[in-house]
């Protein structure tokens, strides 16, 4: 998020999209319902009508897959209609950069494609530069080579009817959406978008959230008091593991992971370190080289030396893609030899859960760290499989909840909440901590005696959380905040990392987490800032330096007075030189810095190109779609990799002309071994279903409550059938396409047990981020005879 | 102390069913086994109150104009200002179904219960259930052992949205009112519901989004029976020792009788 959840509060209006909130996040309706009780308006953009769409002023049905159609058609609308915020657009967006004459888009594509690797040279997805380097701009934005103006030709192809034929969405509504939503581009007024994984979980999921963001600097919704771009994350604590990196891609703190062709500490900094010529531009990544260099002092200690480029050459480099599908593509293919599942269940979460757990078996080792002996746990014993054929050992590790330890979660919003343990684990569990403290441990200890390939990175390892049996976990949230290696105090902020090794930190983003007054996440001070906009600046801490609102900067014009005076994130105080509310953007003075820090140009990219896909969001129909791509000849993402080979099927609309997507209810929690195991909410849900239209289960001869086949290319499963009004045919050009909808909380293990929606979805994920398509595929019905 | 009240203000409601499993954490009920769900309109379960179940959240899918609604409401005990089944209740001299009149509150003393089942024979709103096993009557007890040590009842203390309030009656009568002005505002036609049912209303006051008839299972005009009189005049002559549940479930048979009989007389004599 880049605003945090009670300041839904403050929004004029919401738009929930790609998201159930009301079912999934429901702690979260506190805050819509707060908003609405001042007046604010509720628009839900959902395939299906949910407990979300119930509480909406304006429910909008979309077909799944068809996000940037939406969003597309409301931004034309916008600009078409002049709603957009100009100034905000000037002042803190590249609309106004001038783009490099060569770039160009065509048939679906944008210049610089390469058919046969699947992949663009985006040399020409460049800024036109001035003699000192710096953008040039145009702020009137008439130069027809502006972002502004390109975005304005790019979204002109996106009219409502357009928008209409392709979405399923009845125009009216359409215009209903762009009307309202477009309303929060004037000054003083916000609109915030709520999202989740409806929203990524396609392969376009990226250009989805990309679309509403631009959607959201259209109107001027970025930095202020309800506004926002707030994805809300799938579990209470998925936030601070993103940030502390469980991903192959970056480092703790959004640190880039070395690639092959880092070689040397040098390379990498080289490579990683954005300069801008621009001297108005904070650039903050220019500070990498004093992260990383802290990083590696951090993990490595003593062992990292100016002498050996702080031990730089420990780290892995990385030649390729190494996300949930690409790994399991390669277990199936016999690559990968052992996996240690913490807290993950991919035989029930996975896609085309049938292959990944064929790829299972061919491991020669699973540990699983589960507080339930999960359906990947015994993956060898499901009905279908002969287990004396499976060769696999494995190992289980009963783990502590986390009510039964102590440690930090980082919510959605960024705030680092401190817990502390309520009660011990039962039996032999232990926390995670525990588990890998001795993992490590006894690790150093083997390599250290027998060696092995590459022995140092471990065996040089910087690991000291106290003598106890239990590991000192305050131990790991200092060394996470990181430490003044001269003095041996901790740092008070990030601002004081260096990059010659006489600091340390775990993640510089957490940098005054935890500091010599104490541990900043335990804070419970109830009082709210002065702005009184439900910052609580003293409840928790929030990363990056307790700033509640990021990039408030532009919450301000030039000379720091706040658009929205009512609810004002930060505004300067002119005669006292300083500014007040939130934590600012940095403390220069108004007009001296760009709004947008992160970015070497200082301002919001609507024109990106760090993107595999492209600059701009454009429509491509899902891996598997009823229909052909109305925009371009481009069918799917030309940049998405697309397996094929055993046990990858791709279905045809002939055979499988139904739309399915999958989702979570309020009732039960991902994989279900949490929920499948409580017999008070197995009470609530205790069956795997499949919802339909009544126009879908009349001419199949469903009824309510039938046992129902749900098929795909990948699998078949059984389900009851939930036949509803909430679920409508829609009308794509004309013609009617059905939809059903599959909870995908089941699975054979537990109180309450079920087919796995997993094993319809296909091995196909996202361009940029490889997360599944689990939210559009084709599929039939037939009922169970 | 000042009698309390809930309010809900279903417009609130977002359906999730904290309240359904806190009722149940709190009682320390179990969970129920289920199957698919038990009715149409959504994700209901169990299908009805139970002694395992003292409150549970019922689904409705309806149109309305030319809107389609999905609405939530929890049901439960409304606990009557005036209520039926503490007039019911045969145990002499304390009476098993307790009235808290201070508080507001009707519970069951599961010492003194005898299991005939009277309280749900007179209730207006069908609410109390016997529990085979123990024969004890069973419902809502607005979490009295919290609300008597000032703490708000564990459906309200779970509820994220502030649907549920727990308070002065009188200012959850205000409340509700201000709700319904919201409401309406937005084109709605709400109905305030528990106000004044039953001529002196209720503990529980429903803001219904849409009017009662969208909401087909709640009484448009409950009543206590008649028969209620019929039957403390059959129990007079028993006198109190000889108080059991089977001789209850005898007095309150031949109190349908009775009025059967008159019924026919009526139709006769008419």
């Amino acid at each position: 998020m880049t605003n945090h959840w009670i300041d839904i509060k403050n929004a004029d209006c919401i738009m929930i999209i790609g998201s159930n909130a009301a079912e999934n996040h429901p702690v979260s309706f506190r805050w819509v319902t707060k908003a609405m009780e001042k007046g604010a308006k509720l628009i839900n953009v959902d395939p299906r009508f949910t407990r979300t769409s119930s509480k909406a002023d304006i429910y909008a049905p979309l077909r799944s897959g068809a996000d940037i159609a939406f969003i597309n058609g409301v931004m034309n609308y916008i600009i078409e209609n002049n709603l957009y915020d100009k100034d905000y657009l000037v002042d803190n967006t590249n609309a106004s950069f001038l783009v490099n004459e060569k770039f160009s888009f065509k048939n679906g594509l944008y210049v610089g494609y390469n058919k046969k690797k699947k992949k663009y040279d985006k040399k020409y997805w460049r800024y036109q530069l001035d003699e000192n380097g710096i953008p040039k701009v145009d702020r009137t934005l008439q130069n027809p080579r502006c972002v502004f103006q390109l975005l304005r030709k790019h979204l002109s192809r996106y009219n409502l009817d357009e928008v209409s034929a392709i979405t399923g969405t009845p125009k009216h509504l359409l215009l209903e959406v762009a009307k309202i939503y477009g309303a929060t581009g004037a000054k003083g007024k916000s609109g915030t978008i709520m999202y989740a994984m409806g929203t990524t979980q396609h392969t376009v999921g990226t250009q989805n959230v990309r679309s509403y963001a631009m959607l959201q600097l259209l109107l001027g919704n970025v930095g202020i008091a309800g506004g926002g771009i707030n994805a809300l994350r799938g579990e209470s604590n998925v936030q601070g593991s993103t940030d502390m990196a469980l991903l192959f891609h970056i480092l703790p703190g959004y640190l880039k992971t070395p690639r092959v062709e880092d070689q040397s500490l040098k390379q990498y900094l080289e490579h990683w370190t954005p300069k801008s010529a621009d001297p108005k531009s904070a650039n903050w990544w220019q500070h990498t080289p004093k992260y990383m260099v802290s990083l590696l002092k951090a993990f490595w200690g003593e062992h990292a030396t100016k002498g050996n480029q702080f031990a730089y050459s420990y780290m892995p480099k990385v030649s390729e893609n190494y996300s949930h599908i690409t790994m399991f593509e390669a277990m199936y293919d016999g690559k990968i030899k052992g996996l240690i599942c913490m807290g993950q269940n991919p035989a029930v979460g996975g896609p085309n859960v049938r292959k990944e757990k064929k790829a299972l078996e061919k491991l020669d080792w699973l540990v699983a760290v589960d507080l339930w002996e999960t359906e990947t746990a015994s993956f060898w014993a499901t009905p279908e499989v002969d287990p004396k054929k499976i060769k696999t050992e494995v190992f289980m590790l009963p783990a502590a909840a986390s009510m039964e330890k102590e440690g930090s979660i980082t919510n959605s919003g960024r705030w680092m909440q401190w817990r502390y343990q309520a009660v011990h684990p039962p039996g032999d569990a232990k926390s995670d901590l525990w588990i890998l403290d001795k993992l490590a441990k006894q690790l150093k200890k083997l390599y250290k005696k027998d060696g092995g390939a590459f022995a140092e990175p471990i065996v040089h390892l910087n690991w000291n959380y106290g003598p106890k049996e239990e590991p000192n976990v305050h131990l790991v949230a200092k060394e996470i905040n990181g430490y003044d290696l001269v003095t041996g105090k901790l740092v008070p902020s990030f601002g004081k990392l260096k990059d010659d090794g006489t600091t340390s930190s775990g993640n510089w983003l957490y940098c005054a987490s935890y500091t010599e007054k104490g541990n900043m996440a335990a804070r419970r001070d109830p009082r709210d800032a002065t702005n009184k906009i439900g910052l609580y600046p003293n409840w928790s801490w929030c990363w990056p330096v307790n700033r509640r609102i990021i990039y408030n900067r532009a919450s301000c014009d030039l000379k720091g007075n706040p658009h929205a005076p009512h609810k004002y994130v930060v505004k300067w105080l002119a005669d006292e030189k300083k500014w007040v509310g939130d934590v600012p953007d940095g403390g220069w003075p108004p007009g001296t810095r760009h709004s947008f820090i992160m970015k070497p140009e200082g301002h919001a990219r609507l024109f990106g190109f760090g993107l595999a896909d492209g600059p701009f969001p454009e429509h491509y129909e899902p891996l598997e779609s009823p229909v052909k791509n109305r925009m371009s000849k481009t069918q799917i993402n030309p940049v998405t990799k697309v397996w094929r080979g055993a046990m990858n099927e791709i279905g045809n609309k002939k055979k499988y002309p139904i739309i399915a997507t999958t989702y979570r209810v309020t009732e039960h929690w991902q994989a279900g071994q949490m929920t499948r195991n409580n017999a008070w909410l197995v009470e609530l849900m205790p069956d795997m279903f499949v919802e339909m239209s009544k126009s879908l289960a009349k001419s199949k001869r469903i009824k309510h409550g039938d046992r129902v086949k749900i098929k795909t290319a990948r699998g078949e499963i059984t389900a009851y059938a939930v036949v509803t009004e909430r679920f409508q045919a829609f009308k794509l050009n004309g013609r009617l396409y059905e939809q059903v909808g599959l909870p995908w909380h089941f699975g054979y293990k537990g109180l309450a047990q079920g087919f796995s929606a997993n094993i319809l979805t296909p091995h196909v994920g996202d361009a940029n981020t490889m997360i599944p398509e689990y939210k559009a595929f084709l599929c039939n019905v037939e009922k169970e005879v | 102390m000042a009698a309390k009240a809930i309010l809900f203000d279903l417009d609130k409601c977002i359906g999730c069913r904290a309240c359904q499993v806190a009722c149940k954490a709190w009682n320390q009920l179990p969970g129920e086994e289920t199957r698919f769900f038990a009715a149409a309109g959504g994700y209901q379960n169990p299908p009805s109150l139970s002694p395992k179940t003292y409150t549970l959240v019922k689904f409705y899918e309806t149109t309305v104009g030319d809107k389609f609604r999905w609405m939530f409401r929890k049901h439960q005990c409304m606990q009557c200002v005036d209520p039926a089944c503490v007039k019911a209740c045969p145990v002499e001299p304390v009476k098993a179904m307790t009235h808290d009149k201070k508080l507001g509150v009707v519970y069951v003393n599961k010492e003194l219960c005898i299991g005939c089942g009277a309280c749900y024979e007179y209730c207006p709103f069908g609410i109390p259930r016997i529990d085979d096993k123990t024969e004890k009557a069973t419902k809502c007890t607005f979490c009295y052992d919290r609300v008597s040590n000032g703490m708000e009842p564990a459906c309200v203390k779970a509820c994220p949205t502030d649907c549920l309030v727990y308070g002065d009656r009188d200012m959850i009568l205000e409340m509700a009112h201000k709700a319904q002005k919201r409401l309406k505002a937005k084109g709605r036609n709400p109905q305030i519901y528990g106000e004044r049912e039953l001529g002196t209303g209720c503990s529980k006051i429903y803001v219904l989004p849409e009017p009662l008839g969208y909401f087909p299972d709640l009484p448009k005009k409950p009543k206590v029976s008649e028969d209620l009189g019929l039957f403390h005049e059959f129990l007079k002559p028993l006198g109190s020792l000889s108080i059991s549940a089977a001789v209850i479930g005898l007095v309150i048979a031949r109190v349908k009788e009775a009025r059967q009989t008159e019924e026919v007389t009526e139709k006769v004599e008419a």
